[in-house]
C-alpha cells in the first residue's frame, strides 16, 4: 500500500528551495524519483517537454512571479496528470483549471499522497 | 330653446348680475351693451361710466411694455368672433385695473385674465352682440412666469414637472402664499446644484439634457452638454448600455439602478477615455397627468472607492500567498531539522534559531516596506550573535530584493552556526574574512566569499548535512547562481556567485 506509487517519476515545479526540498524529501519517502525540481517556468517547460517518462507533476502555481499554466498545457498534451500546489487553494485557480486536484500549501504528506493516487488513477483497493 | 324656457321661469337679467364671475355684453360696434356686478366690482367702474362707450377706448392696458400687444390681441378677438359667429379664447390676457385713490391719483393692479367670448346672434344668424366671461388668473401667472425664467423657451417640460408642478398644484390651494412656494422651488434648485452627488435632469425622448450640476459636470469633464440629446452630448457611451436603459426607464417607468457600473467615459476635458465606476439611479419625471417627461439622473462616482477595494483584495491575496509559503518554508525546515536531530533538545534550539533567522530577514525587510535589503545588513544581522569582532565584512553596498534578502539571510545563517560549531567562530582565536564584489556592470554578478581562518582544521563531511544543502540548492534554486564549499585546513571557505538581474541571468 505504501508502496503505490514506488518508482513513479514525478516532475516537480516550485521556487522556493526549502519547499522544493520538502515535496523532494516527502516525494522520496514515498519511493516516487523526483524530476527537478525546477525553478522557474522556462526550465519547467522544458522538462515537461523533453523529460523522457513522467507519470504525475507537482506544480506550484506562482512560480517567480508567473502562473504555471503553460507548463500545465503542456503536460495535458502529453497524457501527464498533475496535481497543482498554490497557498490560495483550488478557489485561487482561474475558472478554466478548477476541478483539477489541488493541494494547499503549507502541505501534509497524506494530501500529497491522496492527490497524486487520484490523478494516477490508482486505487487502493 | 332651453334658455329660452328657463327665460320663462326666471329673471335671466338678475341671475346674470348675481353671478360672481365678471361678464359684459358689447354691440356688434364693440360698445359696451351690459355688464354683471361682478365685473363692475373687479374693475372698479360704475355703469353709468361704461354704457355705450367703446370697449377698446375704455379698455386700458395700464403701464408696462405688452399693453400695447395685448390691446391688440383683445381687439383681434373680438373681430375674429364678429367675422366668424364662433367663440373665441385668450389663454392670458394682461389688463391691469386702474384704481383711482381717495387723493386723485391712479395707481394700477396688477391683473392677468383668461377670457371667452362668445357671439350672440339674431334670427338670421348675424352676430349682434358679443358676450365676454372672465377670469381671474393672476395667481397662477405669476407662478408660472416664475417657474418660466428658469427656462422659459421650455416652459413644458421634465424639469417643469419636476419642480414646478407640485407647486401648480400647490397653488390652486394657497395662491396668496406664492413666496413661500418660490422659495421653496428655490431651496429644491439649490440641493440639486450642490449635491456631492451627481445630478442631471433630462427631458423628452432624445434625453436632452435640461440641467445638471457641478459634480455631474466634472464626471463628463466639463463639456457643454446642456440643450444637446444624450446620444450627442456623451456619444462615447454608444454600446455601453445607458441609452437603451434611459429608453427603457422613459417607456416603462420602472426606474433603473446601477451598482459600481463601470463606465468608458471621456472624464477629462479633451482626454482619453477612462473607466469610472458609478453608482447611479435612473428615476422617471411624471407630469400632474402622470406622463413621464423624461428622466432624473443622480448618483456618486465610487471610483475611488472600487479601485482601493480591487488593491485591498490584491494585497489580501499577495499577503495569503506569501504566508502559506512561508509557513511551507517554516513546515521544510522544521521536517529537515528532524531529520537530523534526533534528541528533542538539539532539536528544539537548532529549529528555533533557523526560525528566528527567518524572522530577523523579515523585521529588516518590513523596515523598508518590502523594498529590499542592504547585503551588509543581512550580513551583520545573521552574524552579530557570534562577536563582531571575530568577523570582518568587506565590500561595497549591494541592495537586495526581498526574496534574495531571505534566502542570504538563511545561507548566512547556515555558514554562522556551522562556524560556530565546528569552525572558526568556535572558542579560541578563529575569525571570518567576507568579501564580496559587484562584477560585470552589464550583467551584474555578486560575487560572495566567506574565509574562515584560525580555526579548527575542516573535512568534508560523510553525510552533507541539511544545512550545508539548503546553501547549494538555495543558491542554485533560488538564486540562479553557484555555490562552492572548500573544505580546507586552515578552515572552510564557500565561494557563492549569484546574479544580481535574473531576468538577464
Amino acid at each position: 500500500m505504501t508502496n503505490a506509487l514506488q518508482g513513479r517519476r514525478v516532475l516537480v515545479i516550485e521556487d522556493e528551495s526549502l519547499v522544493a526540498m520538502l515535496l523532494e524529501t516527502i516525494l522520496e519517502d514515498m519511493g516516487c524519483a523526483v524530476v527537478g525540481p525546477e525553478a522557474n517556468i522556462d526550465d519547467g517547460l522544458i522538462a515537461a517537454t523533453t523529460e523522457a517518462s513522467l507519470d504525475a507533476a507537482l506544480l506550484d502555481v506562482n512560480v517567480a512571479g508567473r502562473e504555471v499554466f503553460p507548463v500545465a498545457e503542456a503536460l495535458r498534451a502529453r497524457g501527464v496528470p498533475f496535481v497543482f500546489s498554490t497557498g490560495y487553494g483550488e478557489a485561487g485557480l482561474p475558472e478554466h483549471w478548477r476541478g483539477n486536484p489541488t493541494i494547499q500549501k503549507p502541505f501534509t504528506e497524506g494530501a500529497i499522497r491522496d492527490a497524486l493516487m487520484k490523478v494516477m488513477n490508482i486505487s487502493l483497493a | 330653446m332651453g334658455l329660452r324656457t328657463l327665460a320663462k321661469t326666471i329673471d335671466l337679467v338678475a341671475a346674470f348680475d348675481a353671478s360672481p364671475n365678471p361678464y359684459m355684453l358689447l354691440d356688434a360696434d364693440l360698445r359696451y351693451a351690459g355688464m354683471n356686478q361682478a365685473y363692475l366690482d373687479v374693475t372698479h367702474r360704475r355703469r353709468e361710466d361704461l354704457l355705450g362707450q367703446p370697449v377698446m377706448q375704455e379698455y386700458d392696458a395700464g403701464p408696462g411694455e405688452d399693453a400695447s400687444e395685448n390691446a391688440r390681441q383683445l381687439a383681434a378677438s373680438f373681430a375674429k368672433v364678429l367675422k366668424t359667429g364662433k367663440p373665441d379664447h385668450l389663454a392670458v390676457l394682461h389688463y391691469p385695473i386702474p384704481i383711482e385713490q381717495p387723493d386723485g391719483t391712479v395707481l394700477y393692479d396688477d391683473r392677468y385674465w383668461s377670457c371667452t367670448h362668445t357671439p350672440i346672434k339674431d334670427a338670421s344668424g348675424s352676430v349682434t352682440h358679443i358676450l365676454q366671461h372672465t377670469s381671474d388668473i393672476t395667481e397662477l401667472e405669476r407662478l408660472r412666469r416664475q417657474v418660466g425664467r428658469l427656462r422659459p423657451e421650455e416652459a413644458s417640460s421634465a424639469l417643469d414637472s419636476l419642480i414646478g408642478g407640485g407647486m401648480f398644484r400647490r397653488a390652486m390651494s394657497v395662491q396668496a402664499d406664492n413666496r413661500r412656494l418660490e422659495s421653496e422651488r428655490r431651496q429644491l434648485l439649490d440641493i440639486f446644484m450642490q449635491t456631492p452627488g451627481f445630478v442631471a435632469v433630462l427631458n423628452g425622448p432624445e434625453h436632452v439634457i435640461q440641467l445638471h450640476n457641478g459634480a455631474y459636470g466634472q464626471l463628463i469633464g466639463h463639456r457643454d452638454v446642456v440643450g444637446k440629446p444624450i446620444r450627442e452630448a456623451l456619444p462615447e457611451l454608444a454600446g455601453q448600455g445607458f441609452y437603451d436603459c434611459l429608453d427603457e426607464v422613459l417607456a416603462t417607468g420602472e426606474p433603473f439602478q446601477g451598482r459600481q457600473s463601470p463606465v468608458q467615459l471621456q472624464h477629462m476635458p479633451n482626454g482619453s477615455l477612462t473607466t469610472r465606476y458609478l453608482n447611479f439611479i435612473y428615476q422617471p419625471i411624471r407630469n400632474d397627468t402622470g406622463a413621464i417627461m423624461g428622466v432624473f439622473v443622480q448618483g456618486h462616482d465610487v471610483t475611488d472607492t472600487v479601485l482601493a477595494a480591487e488593491r485591498q483584495k490584491l494585497m489580501i491575496d499577495e499577503l495569503n500567498h506569501r504566508v502559506k509559503n512561508t509557513l511551507a518554508t517554516v513546515q521544510s525546515i522544521a521536517m529537515q531539522t528532524a531529520r537530523s536531530h534526533e534528541d528533542p533538545r538539539s532539536f528544539a534550539e537548532t529549529f528555533q534559531s533557523r526560525i528566528l533567522s527567518l524572522s530577523h530577514t523579515h523585521d529588516l525587510l518590513t523596515r523598508s516596506h518590502w523594498e529590499g535589503a542592504d547585503l551588509r545588513e543581512v550580513l551583520e544581522h545573521e552574524t552579530a550573535a557570534h562577536g563582531l569582532h571575530r568577523l570582518t565584512l568587506n565590500g561595497p553596498s549591494v541592495s537586495l530584493d526581498p526574496a534574495m534578502a531571505v534566502s542570504l539571510g538563511m545561507i548566512f545563517h547556515e555558514l554562522a552556526t556551522n562556524a560556530a560549531k565546528y569552525g572558526a567562530l568556535t572558542p579560541g582565536e578563529g575569525r571570518v574574512l567576507v568579501d564580496w564584489s559587484v562584477a560585470d556592470l552589464n550583467n551584474p554578478h555578486l560575487a560572495i566569499l566567506w574565509r574562515e581562518t584560525g580555526g579548527p582544521s575542516v573535512a568534508q563531511p560523510e553525510r552533507r548535512g541539511f544545512g550545508s544543502r539548503l546553501i547549494e540548492r538555495n543558491v542554485r534554486h533560488d538564486l540562479a547562481g553557484t555555490a562552492q564549499m572548500h573544505y580546507r585546513d586552515n578552515g572552510l571557505s564557500a565561494e557563492i556567485t549569484i546574479p544580481l538581474n535574473k531576468e538577464a541571468a
